[in-house]
């Protein structure tokens, strides 16, 4: 039973400026899929028109969740959340003012994650250590790495499906992006997510995913089957790897 | 007047008793416009409300003010989730909510002030319970029974909402809606469900604090207006948001207006609630536990 995403043709801006032209992208069941393009590009405008923060005005956008097909376009938020995707949105989002726990407990909003937010809270703690020994402290109070782990760990604790991550880097020290796309590697496997993850840094989206598409100027500039031809690609080459 | 310890000491002692009640009226006003945003003033209507529930149940079928308000609470919660969703579906949907949302709070206070008068008319109105008349005396102080009630029941009150906010998963959410509803939105709850709920939660302890009311004094309609500026004074000072800092304000506020009233005369302590506000506002906007 798959999970996959399939964005087609999909047009989106904010009031009358226009963000996205015609973008078509997917992501197959069990893949990591990988969004290129520099600041401004409308990848985070992206993600919000899969999670409904932004309709689109063409195109669709269906996920197909256990097998079973759903039309996004048209849904709320926690309506596309309820289905089984999750967003690790940009700017991570937490409630500042709770704990670590209480992040994680609302994480587990959905019916089904609800039933089983103490097995869920054990996985997390025991992926994220460091977590387990803040759990009493303010999100808001954390330094950028623990609070980049708990905004992905609470978007596990909703047993989605199909994860989304938002430029993951975004703030860390080298060392903590390579650990954190690793991390992000192994519950893909533990987990058997679809993963779709907006980045820029392109050697350590390249270690983890399996295709990859660049947005410039809110189209898709290049759309790669792999990682090898992401790295030959003329517009990768220029933008990420200082060449050409 | 001259100072005297006993009198001294018996304006804070009905201060704190004051500011125990004081808790029961502000702390609706603390999750509604502290946490929700949500300007409702006619918040002290209900109270008022809640006073001619009791003074109705108490006369009519002898039963005690507060079991009479207890058990109204359960309606006036389900009245205040279905008063939300009217005002969401009116003005916050259509982000309208600052000046019109603000024009329809007050066009209902006047509306439930009318309704309360063409029923029970201008006179004022009391209850009869066994708490009321007997007092404590110790020493010099004298502790009436009718002023402990409503801080027991005014404080119990705050502890439990605070229980129920930190420890039940619909109140972490109520949490989490003030401080980022989006971010609520992207685990997967409804913030206008949650508010609902909030809402619903405020307008019921608005009822019992109607209760406490008429236990410490006759009431009558147009009572409710003295009540406005003091329970957004109470949230404020409070710093918004926070519960421990309505009690910690309603005692302030109580002790306050005792003291001027002891000391300078009654017709000053209606006073005390706005200078308060004043002060908070030009000292220390965030309150006195804002962050
Ligand atoms: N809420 C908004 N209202 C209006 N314009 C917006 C809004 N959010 C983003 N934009 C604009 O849309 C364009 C694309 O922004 P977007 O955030 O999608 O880019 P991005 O690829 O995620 O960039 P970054 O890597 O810097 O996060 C930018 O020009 C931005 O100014
Ligand atoms: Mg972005």
């Amino acid at each position: 039973m798959g999970n996959s995403l399939s964005i087609e043709n999909v047009s989106a801006g904010y009031g009358s400026v226009t963000v996205l032209s015609d973008v078509s992208v997917h992501a197959g069941d069990g893949e990591t899929v990988v969004l290129l393009g520099t600041n401004g590009n409308g990848k985070t405008t992206l993600m919000r028109c899969i999670t409904g923060q932004v309709v689109p005005s063409r195109g669709t956008i269906v996920a197909e969740i256990d097998g079973e097909r759903h039309n996004l376009i048209g849904l709320s938020t926690e309506e596309i959340v309820d289905l089984g995707i999750s967003l690790v949105p940009e700017g991570r989002r937490l409630f500042p003012r709770l704990t670590v726990e209480e992040n994680l407990t609302l994480g587990a909003y959905r019916q089904s994650a609800r039933e089983r937010i103490a097995a869920s809270m054990d996985f997390c703690f025991e992926v994220f250590p460091r977590l387990k020994e803040r759990r009493t402290q303010l999100a808001g109070s954390m330094s950028g790495g623990e609070q980049q782990m708990l905004a992905l760990a609470r978007a596990l604790m909703a047993s989605p499906k199909i994860l989304l991550i938002d430029e993951p880097s975004v703030g860390l020290a080298p060392i903590l992006v390579a650990r954190m796309i690793d991390k992000i590697a192994e519950l893909k496997t533990a987990l058997g997510l679809t993963v779709m993850m907006a980045e820029q840094n392109f050697e350590q989206a390249a270690r983890i995913a399996n295709r990859g598409y660049v947005l410039v100027h809110g189209q898709v500039a290049f759309a790669a089957d792999s990682v090898d031809d992401l790295r030959n690609s003329d517009v990768v080459r220029r933008l990420y790897l200082g060449v050409g | 007047m001259t100072f005297s310890l006993d009198l001294f000491s018996n304006a804070i002692v009905s201060g704190i008793l004051l500011g125990g009640f004081y808790c029961a009226i502000a702390v609706g006003i603390t999750i509604v416009f502290g946490m929700l945003d949500i300007v409702n003033i006619a918040h002290p209507a209900f109270i008022m409300t809640g006073g001619f529930i009791a003074y109705f149940a108490n006369t009519q079928f002898g039963i005690d003010p507060l079991a009479a308000c207890a058990i109204a609470m359960i309606p006036a919660y389900y009245l205040g989730r279905l008063l939300y969703r009217f005002y969401n579906v009116a003005f916050e949907k259509r982000g309208e909510e600052s000046l019109q949302g603000l024009a329809f709070f007050f066009g209902l206070l006047f509306i439930i002030e009318v309704a309360l008068l063409l029923i029970f008319g201008v006179d004022y109105r009391f209850v009869e319970a066994p708490y009321i008349g007997p007092t404590i005396e110790i020493g010099f102080i004298s502790i009436p029974w009718r002023l402990l009630i409503p801080l027991i029941v005014g404080l119990g009150l705050v502890l439990v909402i605070i229980a129920f906010l930190s420890r039940t998963f619909i109140g972490k959410a109520i949490l989490a809606v003030s401080q980022d509803p989006l971010a609520l939105r992207l685990v997967g709850g409804s913030p206008v469900k949650v508010k609902e709920v909030a809402f619903g939660l405020s307008i019921a302890t608005a009822i019992l604090a109607g209760a406490l009311l008429i236990i410490i004094q006759p009431i009558e309609p147009s009572f409710g207006r003295d009540f406005i500026g003091r329970v957004f004074c109470i949230t404020v000072l409070g710093g918004m948001t926070s519960l421990p800092g309505t009690i910690v304000a309603s005692m302030i506020l109580g002790v306050s207006e005792s003291l001027t009233s002891t000391f300078l005369g009654p017709s000053w302590s209606p006073a005390i609630a706005f200078g308060l506000l004043l002060i908070t506002l030009a000292v220390r906007p965030v309150g006195i536990f804002g962050r």
